[in-house]
């Protein structure tokens, strides 16, 4: 294989520009979609988890065991089991696959944050008279919502990546340029694919601690 | 039993018996075959993987351990800076992409792999080894010193056992995510469980698809328990003790 | 003995942390160095051990400068104690205590022997404690372990920066009694930092009080409580200096100041030591517990009886007299 240069680099950038900017549109899709669910299933059962001590450790067990599965064998397992339905192979693979990897990062942070809301602050709420519900809304989420948003960055970035490999069972996204590009040993397309894909995290990465730091409260 | 007890005592039985239906649903359809009717070929796969893991692993502790110490001597204080936040950054850098870029500039084989997963699994370990160290109190090094302790002594006595359990923290990460990016080697010609993922995509073969996912899951998840094991095991026991009285 | 000459430490090249010092600790002396925060006290004490440098001036340790020292091995040498105890989380209390004489080369039955000797002295039972981790134990018990571990390989000399300051007021109180006790059984030279003038006139032999890195007055306790140098002092011992000055008097110091009156059964009284403090006098006869306290020494005799007016005529003494120049101490 040839050895890259900018000029090349550029080159493949500018004259493939459309379709670079279809496959970010596409992983953005993918990634978007798999952490809108991911939020509305990871964050109540988080918070419901502060509720029962003993499930919380079954879940999280579960989920940090899921975890450790590489994403390339989940989806291996996944195709057989999602053939019986006739999606083995796809975007609802992938985006099942991305929702089962985001619940540890945002379960766990879910549950350490409202846990971790100092007892004094708990026991004010409840002194000057508000309900449950009140005080999950108005003390508890806010005050957890720093360490919510820290557990959304992690899942968005492992998500990046992985949807990069879900190109592979056709799933499209920016992982298709380095798949092509390895089948057509065209090395500038592997590089540009590869490039894109890290900037798309590095990006994600950086928004997301700036609304992580927004969520902060001032003076904590 | 207690409702809450009751409600987590059911969702750990709907996952055994996930994993059993799971695993007899294989079985009765095959999935496991190649495994039986090729067992060479099932090894020379584990052992591929196993090697990839194992070089590229020891190679990363090996060298970024020492670096985490040395990074966070006094003298390296401002490299030390740059180190985290590069480790931080690198670390968002998907898998595949480092695969492939490592690729871009090696081509294709087994080295490629070991370098790709070599550069993955660094970060990692770098980075816990200098939180660990740094996480060490900064009075019970003044302590140390005050006593006549050496540089080297506090280092050995203090500072490194203090740091065993982020330090292993991060070799347990970074071994359990090689054992996942090493299942992507295949596509760089780096062999491994991979093989038989990617052929089975690719043939719309079941068969091969689980003998090469379900496996390489597994050793996954045996590392990661013995390295818990580890933990437990090498932390020493004063600081177990103070962990658990923090949470 | 410690001497400072004349010791500077310069910051950053302007900001003076330690302004000029100069004083000498004496062998099985207890000096307290106090004062507000910022006052130099603790770059004070870790320049003796060379955690800061001396950026002018020395510090002769035994007679040899500390320059000419090697730091590890004059460490070795020296006990210290910080505030927050300090204590290695992975080591055992044992081998907290017995660092050093580790690093020493001292063999196990000899480090044994000392671990149990330090244990008693502290008030810890050694095979209770032995395995235990600092986790395990309170606050006031890991802070003994600071102390038993300083005193671990016998050292000439202490240094305690503000050992019981965390600590609360109840266990701090009964800490800086025990460590009395200790120190009289040890007879070490001491170093002690602190920012609680009580604490400094407890503890102290001498108490060194310093403001912007400049010592204001170096004393024995009484003579900084009754004749303050100036307004710093007075304001810093506080306004109720002379009453906390009675606590360093005993019963004997008044008899053979003033002497005491004839005994009277007649009236309300209640008989005490001879050795009881004037605080504990002071309080008895303003309680209104008896008009007059009946004087016994340790055998028993009685010597005669005192009431308020003896005090009062004391304090004058020791107070005025003294202040029109009739010092008895003057360093």
């Amino acid at each position: 294989m040839e050895v890259l240069t900018i000029t090349d680099f550029l080159n493949y950038f500018t004259n493939n520009s459309e379709q670079i900017f279809d496959y970010t549109l596409e992983h953005i899709q993918l990634v978007g979609l798999a952490i809108i669910i991911s939020i509305l299933i990871g964050v109540p059962l988080g918070i419901y988890l502060t509720t029962n001590d003993e499930l919380a450790s079954t879940v999280l067990q579960i989920t940090s065991i899921i975890m450790t599965i590489p994403s390339i064998a989940l989806f291996g397992i996944m195709i057989p089991i999602l053939s019986i339905i006739g999606q083995g192979i796809g975007f609802l693979p992938a985006l099942i696959a991305l929702i089962l990897y985001s619940q540890l990062p945002i379960i766990r942070n879910t549950y350490t944050g409202i846990k971790d809301v100092d007892p004094n602050i708990r026991d004010a709420a409840q002194g000057i008279g508000m309900t449950t519900v009140q005080r999950l809304w108005k003390v508890e989420i806010p005050n957890a919502m720093p360490l919510i948003m820290a557990g959304v960055r992690t899942a968005t970035i492992l998500n990046i990546g992985i949807g990069a490999i879900a190109a592979y069972i056709g799933a499209g996204g920016l992982g298709s340029l380095i798949n092509q590009g390895i089948s057509r040993s065209n090395n500038t397309m592997v590089l540009v694919g590869a490039i894109v894909v890290s900037i798309l995290a590095i990006i994600a990465d950086l928004v997301l601690k700036y609304i992580q730091k927004k969520f902060t409260p001032k003076g904590g | 039993m207690n409702r809450n007890k009751l409600i987590s005592l059911i969702v750990k039985i709907i996952f055994w018996v996930g994993l059993i239906v799971f695993f007899s649903w294989a079985f009765s359809n095959d999935m496991f075959l190649p495994i039986f009717e090729e067992p060479g070929a099932f090894f020379n796969l584990l052992g591929e993987h196993l090697i990839l893991v194992l070089i590229s692993g020891s190679l990363a502790i090996l060298t970024s351990i020492p670096l985490g110490i040395f990074l966070t001597r006094p003298r390296f204080r401002k490299v030390e800076f740059f180190a985290v936040n590069i480790a931080n950054l690198g670390q968002t850098i998907p898998s595949l992409a480092i695969l492939a870029l490592v690729m871009g500039f090696m081509g294709i084989g087994m080295e490629a792999a070991l370098v790709a997963l070599f550069a993955y699994s660094v970060l990692p370990i770098l980075q816990n080894t200098i939180a660990g160290i740094n996480s060490v109190d900064e009075d019970k090094k003044d302590a140390a010193r005050g006593m006549g302790l050496t540089n080297t002594q506090i280092l050995w006595r203090i500072e490194l056992p203090n740091a065993a359990y982020s330090i292993i923290a991060g070799v347990r990460t970074a071994l359990v995510m090689n054992i996942g990016t090493a299942a992507l080697a295949y596509l760089i010609g780096g062999g491994g469980f991979g093989v038989w993922i990617f052929t089975g995509i690719q043939l719309f073969d079941n068969a091969y698809l689980i003998s090469g996912a379900v496996p390489v899951s597994m050793l996954a998840i045996a590392v990661d328990y013995l390295f818990r094991g580890m933990q437990f095991v090498l932390v020493p026991k004063g600081l177990r003790l103070a962990r658990q009285a923090v949470s | 003995m410690i001497q400072f000459n004349d010791v500077s430490k310069i910051y950053n090249g302007s900001v003076k942390a330690v302004d000029n010092v100069s004083f000498d600790v004496q062998d099985g002396e207890f000096v307290i160095l106090v004062g507000p925060s910022g006052c130099g006290k603790t770059t004070l004490l870790r320049m003796v051990n060379q955690l800061e440098d001396i950026t002018d001036g020395e510090i002769i340790l035994n007679g040899k400068s500390l320059k000419e020292l090697n730091k590890i091995e004059m460490r070795r040498k020296i006990g210290y104690v910080i505030q927050s105890n300090g204590l290695f989380p992975n080591m055992s209390i044992e081998k907290n205590v017995m660092i050093v004489p580790d690093l020493l080369g001292w063999d196990r039955k000899k480090r044994q022997d000392r671990f149990n000797h330090l244990m008693e002295l502290i008030g810890l039972h050694p095979d209770e404690f032995r395995k235990r981790y600092p986790h395990e134990l309170s606050g006031g018990q890991q802070q003994r372990i600071g102390v038993a571990r300083a005193l671990a390989a016998d050292p000439p000399v202490m240094l305690m920066d503000e050992p019981f300051g965390a600590l609360d007021p109840i266990i701090r109180n009964r800490l800086q009694e025990e460590f009395l006790q200790i120190q009289k059984e040890v007879n070490k030279t001491i170093l002690f930092v602190s920012h609680d003038i009580d604490e400094a006139v407890k503890m102290g032999d001498k108490i060194a009080l310093l403001r912007d890195g400049q010592i204001m007055q170096y004393d024995r306790p009484a003579e900084i409580l009754n004749h303050p140098k100036n307004d710093f002092v007075s304001e810093f011992v506080g306004q109720d200096r002379v009453l906390k000055s009675t606590s360093l008097y005993s019963v004997k110091d008044l008899e053979q100041t003033v002497g005491l009156s004839p005994h009277d059964d007649s009236a309300r009284i209640k008989t005490i030591k001879e050795n009881t403090s004037l605080r504990i006098i002071l309080s008895m006869l303003l309680n209104q517990e008896a008009d007059h306290l009946v004087v016994e020494d340790s055998h028993g005799n009685k010597k005669g009886s005192l009431t308020l007016d003896h005090i009062e005529k004391f304090l004058q003494v020791e107070v005025r007299e003294k202040n029109d120049g009739v010092s008895l101490q003057h360093e």
